[in-house]
């Protein structure tokens, strides 16, 4: 792949190409290495971080990291607050957690397109995809966990019984039962399905803007291609509230008494 | 998209990356800024407490200072009017004594001028009988002209 010539010249290969991601392994064990690669690194970053300003803290008063980190949190926890009646011990990490990540996830994209991929090419890596969030199993992954958290949720509170007895009456009452339990049932695996769709095709469609722009001559690259960086800050950021504010949301539905 | 292993390594990171988060940067931080909360309403409950003790202090303290001046002003009153007397009564004893010792002296003075008198007195009539003895030697009865002198003088 060299400058812009192959890439102007074909560019439907130039795109597949950058939509590959780097995998092993066929079937069940096939692993997209740079996705779990990428996110891994993002998350261990943020785990260092947290780890050092976790031990060192302060009831003082805070200086750097610290003040992020808490200013951070006490921003989700204003967000969980409103929603949940009762305190929750979980729902604020996992928030947080979610934010973060999601957001440095998101944030790989505004590194230049080819950049990484180039730099990866000359040592030998053919396929690279820097952003993890483009990759439906990463935001999956996240919805899928909070699914399983709000089925918890939901038996705990309500009890076996009462979850199911939500899917027979919820809408229209006992007398329309069979089509409650298909109306619950969609609203409820609709849930995580748009959870992890709503970021995942933003970020791909981001990507994919990014890649078209990068097609075009290079004297133009630089206005749409910052334009859209710039906006896509706001995509990113946004993307990243979306997800924890959806997350804290249905845990607090799930987690609620009776519908 | 198919079910792989991607997202079973996915899912175990994030929930890793949850416990992390929770066990070693949620717990800690918000436990601290609960404490610093704490730490602040307390902080601020102990400066309204001083600063009304602050208050009561400033009363205390002028009523304190106003009793002091009301006592000072009454010591001082006692003071002058305490003076005044002793240089009265020393006025009034010094004027007496001056008076007794006029007195003495003035009745030292009558006393020894009396004395002087009855001396003088004794002093003439011996005299006067000396030189009546001297002048009248032979015939005059001694007797008789003390007599004359006695009551010549005596006038």
């Amino acid at each position: 792949m060299d400058n812009k010539a192959p890439a102007t010249d074909n560019p439907v290969d130039y795109i597949q190409h950058h939509l590959q991601p780097l995998a092993v392994g066929d079937g069940f064990w096939r692993i997209n290495i740079d996705t779990m690669f990428f996110s891994i690194l993002l998350a261990g970053l943020v785990m260092i971080i947290a780890y050092r300003v976790g031990r060192t803290v302060t009831s003082g008063a805070p200086t750097g990291m610290q003040n992020v980190l808490e200013s951070l949190i006490d921003f989700v926890n204003s967000l969980v607050k409103e929603a949940f009646p009762k305190p929750n011990k979980i729902v604020g990490p996992i928030g947080l957690t979610i934010f973060v990540w999601v957001l440095l996830m998101n944030a790989m994209d505004l590194i230049p397109v080819d950049l990484l991929p180039k730099l990866a090419d000359m040592m030998g890596i053919h396929y690279l995809k820097v952003v993890p969030t483009t990759d439906p199993h990463t935001t999956f992954a996240m919805s899928l966990c909070i699914f399983l958290l709000c089925i918890y949720y939901n038996v705990k509170i309500k009890g076996f019984g009462g979850y199911m007895k939500s899917f027979m009456v919820h809408p229209f009452g006992i007398y329309l039962a069979p089509v409650n339990f298909i109306l619950t049932l969609v609203e409820e695996l609709a849930k995580p399905l748009s959870l992890a769709l709503r970021l995942f095709g933003n970020m791909f469609t981001g990507e994919l803007v990014f890649l078209l722009i990068a097609l075009l001559p290079w004297y133009i690259i630089p206005i749409p291609g910052s334009l859209w960086a710039i906006f896509h800050i706001l995509v990113i950021t946004l993307q990243a509230f979306i997800f924890m504010v959806l997350t804290i949301m249905y845990i607090s539905m799930a987690s609620e008494e009776s519908h | 998209m198919n079910v792989t292993a991607t997202l079973f390594g996915q899912m175990i990171t994030f929930i890793v990356f949850v416990w992390f988060i929770k066990a070693y940067l949620w717990e800690p931080l918000t436990q601290a800024m609960e404490s610093r909360t704490k730490k602040i309403s307390e902080g601020l409950a102990a400066a309204e407490q001083g600063q009304k003790k602050i208050e009561q202090a400033t009363i205390e303290f002028s009523t304190r200072i106003d009793e002091a001046k009301t006592q000072a002003s009454s010591i001082i009153n006692d003071a002058e009017s305490k003076s005044k007397n002793i240089v009265e009564e020393a006025r009034v004893a010094a004027r007496e004594e001056a008076q007794k010792i006029a007195k003495t002296s003035s009745q030292q003075l009558e006393q020894e001028v009396n004395a002087a008198r009855e001396k003088l007195k004794s002093d003439v009539a011996a005299l006067s009988l000396l030189c009546a003895e001297k002048i009248i030697t032979k015939e005059v009865d001694k007797n008789m002209h003390d007599k004359i002198i006695d009551e010549v003088l005596n006038k």
